[in-house]
């Protein structure tokens, strides 16, 4: 069982979350390989929505468990709030009947301040919580917001959120994966016909164009995800920009990997 | 907010982890035998158990307004569209209604109608705190359960300051209302940059606070409040786990397709 407990651990987290990542990049590629027939015809093909589903669901855990093993209070704090961004950023976005989702702001933000683990760990539970009190049919989709949490991370840690015209591009990036890992849950568990007639509209045009399931899901997924995840990482580094420097520079991430570039002393000490 | 609905009944007395798995199994069981009609079975195990319950009427409305606008879009899709070749049943001018797109809505839909309705089986007869205590209780760290727990306090009286900023702004003269998307982002900075600034900023005192009540450190804590469980609950428990297991064991070795 998994527990906080430091000492006495002898397999040490990293090794869940680099072998969630493996079993979800594995799901990926298996099903993207070997292409399995969508309708139940016998053999091992037909399974595809349940190794999808068990696929992800296996290494989403793992890569959870993995990065809430050893986080400080700070970031725990944050989760929650950032969490809440999500949620109501998403129902006021529907509110004003915008064509985006933007539902992530928050996950980013705590990716940005806190790094990939917790940018992870946030997107999970945040679609968990969309899914104990909007839809439940948000649940299967909680790997993809595991990755843009990652993502966040990682181009923070690369020094993507100095500037904005570097901010935008890793938004775009992390929407194209966003939109190719959920693309297998769209077309084998929800059948191509996602919760909006929009999409599903745009899946039956491309399926009407001669692309299989997958390929119809993944070529929606990159239309719409992308332009998502710019205007996300977009209005993420704006509010960062906006935040006291006090609270920003405040997480050893942000410190250790100059996530916002290096602070000149406003005070010359004298001597040093 | 939440789905949770307010009861006595003997399935809301249950130990949530009991119920949890019984969601979970029957997932997999839909997900696990390739026979169009076999969710059907399983949704009709699952309803005796709402209607245990007294969930029925909350259940049966929100089924409803999930799945009447789904089970039109995949059949129009997945009927018109199927991408693979098959047998086809009728023309519709340029379009083709084939018999494996049909099935594979059918199937799709009966699945998922499984999918969801377990799930909202666990949420409608589950409080979502008392889901995380239990699962605490067996070993899910604890930080998850302060996140989960923590978010759904705090989105209502978030949702309260997002409306009250609402209220001020337009007070003072903000258009919320017509005008194209550009407009339309353009006024959600005023609302939405005061609300995240400054729940954002009040992080820091949490965190103080949460850090003067240990809640970094190690070691397993002790549960003041104990979820009952019961020896039957935990065989039923095996037993399912035991069914699903026999469903990906028929799956792998292919037996019923």
């Amino acid at each position: 069982m998994i527990s906080t407990a430091v000492t006495g651990r002898r397999i040490p987290p990293w090794t869940y979350t680099v072998l969630g990542t493996a079993v979800i990049l594995a799901t990926y590629l298996y099903l993207l390989i070997d292409r399995p027939s969508s309708l139940a015809e016998g053999g091992q093909g037909s399974s595809a929505a349940l190794i999808a589903l068990g696929g992800y669901l296996v290494g989403s855990v793992l890569v959870v468990a993995g990065a809430t093993a050893k986080l400080p209070p700070s970031t725990v704090a944050m989760m929650p709030v950032a969490i809440a961004i999500n949620v109501v950023i998403g129902q006021l976005v529907n509110v004003l009947g915008l064509p985006l989702f933007l539902d992530s702001i928050g996950t980013v933000i705590v990716g940005v301040l806190a790094g990939s683990a917790a940018g992870a760990a946030t997107g999970t539970l945040a679609n968990i919580i969309w899914g104990l009190t909007i839809s439940p049919a948000s649940l299967p989709f909680a790997v993809a917001a595991a990755a843009i949490g990652a993502l966040a991370g990682l181009f923070a840690r690369a020094g993507a959120f100095r500037r904005l015209w570097t901010a935008l591009p890793a938004g775009l990036l992390t929407g194209v994966v966003a939109g190719m890992i959920s693309a297998p849950i769209a077309a084998f568990v929800f059948g191509g016909a996602g919760a909006s007639a929009g999409r599903t509209a745009l899946n039956a045009t491309f399926q009407a164009f001669g692309n299989s399931l997958l390929g119809a899901t993944t070529l929606s997924g990159l239309i719409s995800d992308p332009l998502d995840k710019l205007v996300s990482f977009g209005i993420a580094f704006v509010i960062l920009a906006a935040l006291p420097a006090r609270f920003r520079e405040r997480s050893p991430f942000v410190r250790k990997y100059a996530v916002f570039g290096r602070r000149k002393a406003v005070l010359e000490a004298g001597g040093s | 907010m939440a789905f949770y609905q307010a009861g006595d009944s003997r399935v809301h007395r249950l130990n949530p982890v009991t119920k949890l798995v019984f969601a979970l199994v029957l997932i997999i069981a839909a997900f696990a035998i390739n026979v169009v009609w076999w969710p059907a079975v399983l949704w009709l195990v699952l309803l005796p158990a709402v209607a245990a319950s007294g969930v029925f009427r909350p259940f049966m409305s929100r089924t409803l307004r999930y799945f009447i606008p789904f089970i039109a879009l995949i059949f129009l899709a997945q009927g018109l569209f199927y991408p693979e070749g098959g047998p086809v049943l009728f023309h519709l001018g340029p379009l083709s209604v084939k018999v494996n797109g049909l099935l594979f809505a059918a199937q799709t839909a009966l699945r998922l109608l499984v999918l969801i309705d377990a799930f909202l089986f666990l949420l409608l007869t589950t409080h979502p705190g008392l889901l995380m205590s239990a699962l605490t209780e067996r070993g899910m760290p604890p930080n998850i359960s302060y996140v989960v727990s923590a978010t759904l306090q705090i989105i209502p009286t978030f949702r309260a300051r997002a409306q009250g900023i609402l209220q001020a702004q337009r007070a003072r003269g903000l258009d919320t209302g017509g005008g194209g998307p550009i407009r339309r982002t353009r006024s959600l900075v005023p609302l939405v940059a005061p609300l995240v600034l400054g729940s954002l900023t009040d992080v820091e005192e949490r965190a103080v606070a949460m850090e003067a009540r240990a809640f970094g450190a190690p070691g397993r804590r002790t549960s003041l409040a104990e979820i009952p469980d019961s020896a039957a609950q935990k065989a039923a428990r095996w037993l399912m786990w035991a069914f699903a297991a026999a469903t990906l064991v028929a799956n792998a070795l292919g037996v019923v397709s």
